[in-house]
């Protein structure tokens, strides 16, 4: 048996060494690992193998085995290697003349979404303002009315950027939420002021069908002499009925957030059950789809405004959540997997 | 925070079904995470409620918004067990005022250690604890009644039964309740004797000194830390317990006090005798004084509510108003919040209130009033989708992926030398290694999604991606750049040509340099078939056929084209 399986090691590392293609080394490659490759075969005929042989045998097998594997691997890399050098002979005009093929390209559904949300905006005054992506706690928090320490740091569960030493404006860090750009707006211009911001988040989370680590926002800020909550539940209304239709029922209930006060949560009567509970709404009757409340004084001195001469609004959503409830999308992940089937739907 | 139903019901005579309580809640007051038979659970995430981390809290906020009637009376100063009694001192030694305002041990003997009765357990096990025993249960039951984090110490674990509380020295350690063994740093905040460690304050009690079957006499600590020293502690040591919760959301001299009252009445009921008491340390506990004016409801919520209106809201929540004309001589009023109300500060805060009573669903939206703000300069924004529209009008598909590099592009790029990750913006707290290096190009995400297409049998990717990079910038934060990525496989040999006329066709003002990009890059991009983009004499991309051998790492065994430029206005 020994001797067989030396044979056989002679044999293929030779055919091995002088294959000159990836398709004969893929020959060699079945011929031995395949499914009635020699060396898949090869343990069969160890059953007549006395067990003291077999000590012997046993151990010479797998070390040939690898030694195939292995010679393979090289030949491969070296056969492609020497392909490599073979492109340094190729040419390139930059001026020859190709035909594209015919191709039907496709937005991607939340750049889709986010524009007719941008314009919808638009019309009634907002502007786009634009925020970094690496940022820093003063505008990811402390300017948002979360010092350190504070529990609501709980709601962000951060990421944050290796060593850049101390700061004035404290660690670096991917924003948590667009809403870092409520203090570098307001310091900008003067009220009135209308200005939308949107891009990407970032958040220490665990990914599922439902939660994402990257994903987009949305946020306004409205800020002017005597706004009100009616305003908000205005502004609901206004996205919501265009985006899910002129029937769907808005609410607004409170809820917490250290940057507004009074704080709010926005419900749409859920599309799904029209109210009657489902397994989309959790069996509620109203879908979660925005965060809003009145500018928190705080927020409105940190920027150099005076609260009693100025009131504000902010007011903001997950776009991803709404695009995935208007066409019924199940797994968030869908949206960032690249998956062309998935995105040339839209 | 869950909420037991029959509990509730204990303090609360509830006048509303259990179905309609679940139904306001959210309306009136927090949002809800789950129901069950037994529970209700609020969802505190985030919250600054501390008063709903108990149930007496949960049962006056119930009682204001349902009309109920409450079914207890909070025990005035002079009703506390303690008050004419002659009781021994226990030692007790603070050695930080700042980190422990309030110290406070009773010292209960006579006690014997059995299983709670099923009223008790069915308490706990409806507020999501496991029942212990019953000298034991009764801190947390009186922690879930009143917020009040009690702990009990075996006294004759307690050497000399005398506590000291002081900050660790550096190396210190102790195994706590959970088995598990804690190193201290100099800034945490420890319950000592003077030989050993008997707890983290705050946080979680030793072994050493657990409540066990033999115990008779128990040392019960009522406490107030500093919140802020006590979450760094727990966070350093992610140990978020029920009680760490409780410290850092907030807690008051009176609840405490009403609980060390309640505590030690029910170690009375099950045989026990007080027959020791220290309070170390005080607080000051203001009463605060809030401005509120009737205009600034009005504009603030935008419904105009009635000084009635106001004044029975804030009354139904406890709040104390006495009238007070704004100085603008309009009604208004001075308000004084409960004294478990510690989330309320300002005029804003009080305007929630009454917005909430009135009821936000209430609300009829107004359009937005005023003059429009002054245009401001949209170019770059209306550039980037311009671009899109173009990019999908020739055919190109557009694909949004991660702003990391997976370990399977780091590999593919030959990154994973050391060399070159410090040409990356790197996580400090990754979530996972696949998410620890920022992109600092778009193509090779392309690409790795490319493969999958491909290994799905799709022939023909054609897509592009917008979106920011990020460039490590020496000493200094790193910089953000917008760019734009093409890539285009077709298992055709011309796909750089194809990209270079879509390039044309974009007619961008960006020019085609004869020119090898230079860098980290280089050595991805095929010897020939690469060139440089240039807008006002700078590079800022470049077109090229990806380096053969590098498609190969990331599985593709195809012709590779990519383009990929700065977007610059």
């Amino acid at each position: 048996m020994q001797e067989k399986i030396s044979e056989i090691k002679v044999k293929f590392l030779k055919e091995i060494e002088d294959a000159g293609s990836l398709k004969k080394i893929d020959e060699i490659f079945l011929e031995l690992f395949g499914k009635n490759g020699v060396i898949t075969e090869l343990p069969k005929h160890f059953k007549g193998v006395s067990k003291e042989e077999l000590k012997e045998v046993g151990p010479l097998f797998n070390k040939t085995k690898q030694e195939l594997e292995e010679k393979i691997r090289v030949k491969r890399q070296e056969v492609k290697e020497e392909s490599y050098k073979e492109i340094e002979k190729e040419s390139f005009d930059i001026n020859a003349k190709v035909e594209l093929p015919k191709r039907s390209g496709h937005l991607h559904p939340l750049t889709q979404f986010e524009q007719q949300i941008v314009e919808l905006f638009r019309s009634i005054g907002f502007q786009q303002f634009e925020s970094p992506e690496i940022d820093d706690e003063y505008n990811n928090f402390e300017a948002l009315n979360i010092p350190e320490g504070h529990p609501a740091r709980d709601m962000w569960d951060t990421l944050y950027i290796e060593g850049k030493g101390e700061r004035k404006e404290g660690n670096l860090l991917l924003r948590t939420h667009t809403t870092n750009f409520q203090n570098r707006a307001m310091k900008k211009f003067k009220p009135p002021i209308r200005l939308v911001n949107i891009g990407r988040c970032f958040r220490y989370e665990n990914l599922d069908a439902r939660h994402e680590h990257t994903f987009d926002q949305f946020d306004l800020i409205y800020i002017d002499k005597e706004v009100s909550m009616a305003n908000l539940q205005y502004l609901s209304e206004y996205l919501l009925k265009q985006v899910f239709g002129p029937e769907i029922k808005v609410r607004m209930r409170p809820k917490y957030y250290p940057f507004v006060e009074p704080g709010a949560g926005v419900d749409g009567l859920c599309l799904f059950c029209k109210g009657k509970g489902c397994k989309v709404c959790g069996g509620i009757g109203w879908l979660e789809l925005a965060g809003a409340g009145m500018v928190h004084p705080f927020v409105l001195k940190m920027a150099g405004l005076d609260p009693y001469k100025y009131s504000g609004l902010a007011w903001g959503f997950g776009p991803a959540r709404m695009v995935m409830l208007q066409n019924q999308i199940e797994d968030i992940r869908l949206l960032m997997s690249g998956d062309l089937k998935f995105l040339q739907k839209f | 925070m869950k909420v037991s139903k029959n509990w509730l019901k204990e303090l609360v005579d509830l006048n509303i079904s259990d179905d309609e309580l679940v139904r306001l809640l959210p309306l009136r007051t927090i949002g809800i995470k789950e129901v069950t038979p037994d529970f209700i659970e609020l969802d505190m995430k985030g919250y600054n409620r501390a008063d709903l981390l108990s149930l007496r809290g949960v049962a006056f906020e119930v009682v204001a918004i349902t009309q109920s009637k409450l079914k207890f009376e909070e025990k005035d100063t002079a009703e506390f067990i303690w008050v004419d009694k002659s009781l021994n001192e226990v030692g007790v030694n603070v050695e930080d005022e700042d980190l422990a305002p309030i110290y406070c041990i009773a010292k209960i003997e006579g006690l014997k250690v059995e299983p709670s009765d099923n009223n008790w357990v069915k308490k706990l096990s409806d507020s999501g604890i496991r029942s212990i025993n019953n000298v034991a249960d009764v801190t947390n039951l009186v922690m879930v009644e009143y917020g009040q984090p009690l702990h009990a110490f075996d006294a004759s674990a307690v050497e000399g039964e005398k506590i000291v509380v002081r900050t660790a020295k550096e190396g210190e350690e102790l195994e706590t309740l959970d088995g598990k063994k804690r190193k201290f740093s100099n800034t945490d905040l420890l319950i000592t004797d003077p030989k050993k460690v008997l707890g983290i304050a705050g946080i979680m009690g030793g072994k050493n000194s657990e409540v066990s079957d033999s115990t008779t006499t128990i040392l019960l600590e009522a406490a107030i830390f500093n919140p802020k020293n006590l979450r760094k502690t727990a966070t350093r040591l992610g140990l978020n317990s029920e009680a760490s919760k409780r410290f850092y959301h907030g807690l008051t001299k009176k609840k405490l006090y009403q609980a060390l009252d309640g505590a030690i009445r029910m170690y009375e009921s099950l045989g026990g005798k007080l027959t020791g008491l220290t309070i170390e340390g005080d607080l000051e506990e203001q009463e605060r004084k809030i401005p509120l004016g009737l205009p600034k409801i009005h504009s603030l919520v935008g419904v105009n509510l009635d000084k009635d209106q106001v004044e029975t809201y804030l009354t139904k929540l406890g709040f104390k108003l006495e009238k007070q004309a704004t100085q603008e001589g309009k009604p208004g009023w001075v308000v004084t919040p409960p004294y478990f109300r510690l989330d309320v500060d300002i005029e804003e805060d009080l305007i929630e209130e009454v917005a909430r009573m009135y009821g936000y669903e209430n609300i009829n939206a107004r359009p937005l009033e005023g003059v429009l703000p002054e245009k401001i300069d949209q170019k770059f924004f209306q550039t980037l989708y311009n671009l899109k529209v173009k990019l999908a009008g020739l055919g190109l598909t557009e694909v949004q992926t991660y702003p990391y590099y997976s370990t399977k592009v780091l590999r593919s790029l030959g990154f994973l030398e050391e060399d070159n990750l410090k040409h990356l913006v790197k996580i400090q707290n990754p979530i996972s290694q696949e998410t620890e290096y920022l992109r600092m190009d778009l193509w090779p995400n392309l690409l790795e999604a490319a493969d999958k297409n491909l290994r799905q049998n799709i022939k023909d990717v054609a897509v592009f991606e917008m979106g920011k990079v990020f460039i490590v910038q020496e000493g200094d934060k790193p910089k953000e750049e917008y760019r734009l990525a093409i890539l285009i496989s077709d298992g055709t040999e011309n796909t750089v040509l194809q990209i270079l006329q879509i390039f044309k066709g974009l007619k961008l003002d960006v020019e085609i340099k004869q020119e090898k990009p230079q860098g980290i890059g280089k050595l991805l991009f095929h010897p020939t078939k690469a060139i440089s983009l240039s807008k006002d004499g700078q590079i800022i991309g470049v077109i090229a056929e990806i380096h053969p051998r590098i498609a190969d790492n990331f599985g593709v065994g195809k012709r590779v084209g990519i383009l990929e430029f700065v977007i610059k206005l």
